[in-house]
């Protein structure tokens, strides 16, 4: 590889913790690394996260459209109860398999590349 | 196959420099559109780090040479002259029309992250509790935000904010004249002297590749 | 931090910034997919797909419960 390439650095301004941006922007350009990355061991662990991602996917749309529907007062209070019972439910026991299969959220993260990440 | 690195306008001579594969940069004349191209004698595009770098700085170069680039995608790429050819036509008014919105503007990169993590103490909370506490923070994240966002769209000819992504509290591309980049950049680090405890990158100036395809159109919030 | 893990952080954040660029923005003529793609890049492929029609979907509905104007 020619060192001719490597680009410069292309930063305009930066606060806080830039490492922390580092770490959440390694998952972004995921075509790359996963292709490394495809071995059977790998498989299992790529698997349950394909799942969760989904899962929390879906909680957290409809979590979205809850509180939307909350700001328009399309909801009565019993039904905001309730919604929220269970959102928090969801939330804990997400929260056990991503301790359970050792990830953090941005695993279970999408990049959808012009639509940014979806979560 | 042919490989496209994007279109130009204005452009004098070609970089001296070798393409994806180390093949010979040419340059094509397609429907009134100029097209940048190299051919490789390779059967399939493979993803390597330094295609994408090779991919990247000839983008770059063609950048510093000409009026406009609209770069294009890296990954695609076209058996032969004749698809070359038909797909630029096919797209020629919108292509002519991608180069005038990009004219004299780079591309500014924006992500700030989330201020701490959100309350996490939901135990305990009844459901109501838990989805008001849920509401206000997601209005406080909306509000701050567009508080940080709107003057710096203002500063541009338009961009595009995407959808709240965990942790990102803002992650927004500009489309930025370049005689605006300094004040851009002023006005980022007011925003750092502001809010210190913000954590955030603004990267650029890019080749405008996020506002090169029609379909971010629909994306787009007029400053 | 030191100076150098923080020139060594930037050029990381630079570097992937460009990456996403490259793989995933600019413009798209109708030329043929090109990139090998292992089993795996296919399921999240098509999840990608699947996905961004849910997202457009949301759009869709919220433009439907708030009419901002009409489209143009």
């Amino acid at each position: 590889m020619s060192a001719r390439h490597e680009p410069v650095d292309k930063i305009l301004a930066s606060g806080g913790d830039l490492g922390r941006i580092a770490s959440e922007l390694e998952h972004v350009p995921q075509a790359f690394p996963r292709r490394v990355n495809a071995d059977p061991e790998q498989v299992e662990r790529g698997l349950a996260q394909l799942v969760l991602t989904l899962v929390e996917l879906l909680r957290q749309l409809m979590e979205r459209q809850a509180l939307r529907r909350m700001e328009l007062n399309t909801l009565t209070d019993d039904e905001i109860e309730q919604m929220g019972e269970t959102f928090m439910k969801l939330e804990q026991r997400m929260q056990e398999l991503k301790e359970h299969f050792d990830f953090e959220d941005r695993d279970l993260n999408l990049n959808l590349g012009p639509l940014g990440n979806l979560l | 196959m042919i490989h496209l690195y994007g279109l130009v306008q204005g452009l004098d001579d070609l970089p001296d420099l070798r393409g994806v594969d180390g093949a010979a940069l040419e340059r094509r004349r397609i429907a009134g559109l100029d097209v940048v191209v190299s051919r490789s004698t390779r059967e399939l595009g493979e993803v390597t780090h330094d295609a994408i770098l090779v991919h990247a700085n000839v983008v770059e170069e063609l950048m510093s040479r000409s009026r406009a680039v609209l770069p294009a995608q890296f990954g695609r790429a076209f058996t032969s002259e004749e698809q070359l050819t038909e797909a630029v036509q096919t797209k020629a008014t919108a292509l002519e029309r991608g180069l005038t919105r990009v004219r004299g503007c780079v591309e500014l990169g924006l992500r700030v992250l989330e201020r701490g993590s959100r309350t996490d103490e939901s135990t305990g909370l009844s459901g109501s509790d838990y989805m008001r506490t849920r509401l206000a923070e997601a209005t406080e994240r909306d509000r701050f935000s567009q508080e940080l966002h709107g003057p710096l769209a203002a500063l541009s000819r338009t961009s595009t904010r995407f959808g709240g992504a965990s942790g990102d509290l803002l992650q927004a591309v500009y489309l930025v004249p370049e005689e605006q980049i300094e004040a851009f950049r002023e006005h980022m680090n007011r925003i750092e002297g502001a809010h210190p405890e913000l954590t955030m990158v603004c990267t650029g100036p890019w080749p405008p590749y996020t506002f090169a395809d029609d379909r971010e159109e629909s994306h787009e919030r007029s400053a | 931090m030191s100076t150098r893990d923080e020139h060594e952080l930037k050029y990381q954040v630079t570097l992937v910034e460009l990456v996403d660029r490259v793989l995933n923005k600019g413009v798209v003529l109708t030329g043929d997919i090109t990139l090998s793609v292992a089993n795996v890049d296919l399921v999240y492929v098509g999840l990608r797909l699947l996905l961004s029609s849910v997202a457009t979907l949301e759009e869709q509905r919220d433009r439907e419960l708030h009419p901002v104007g009409a489209q143009p």
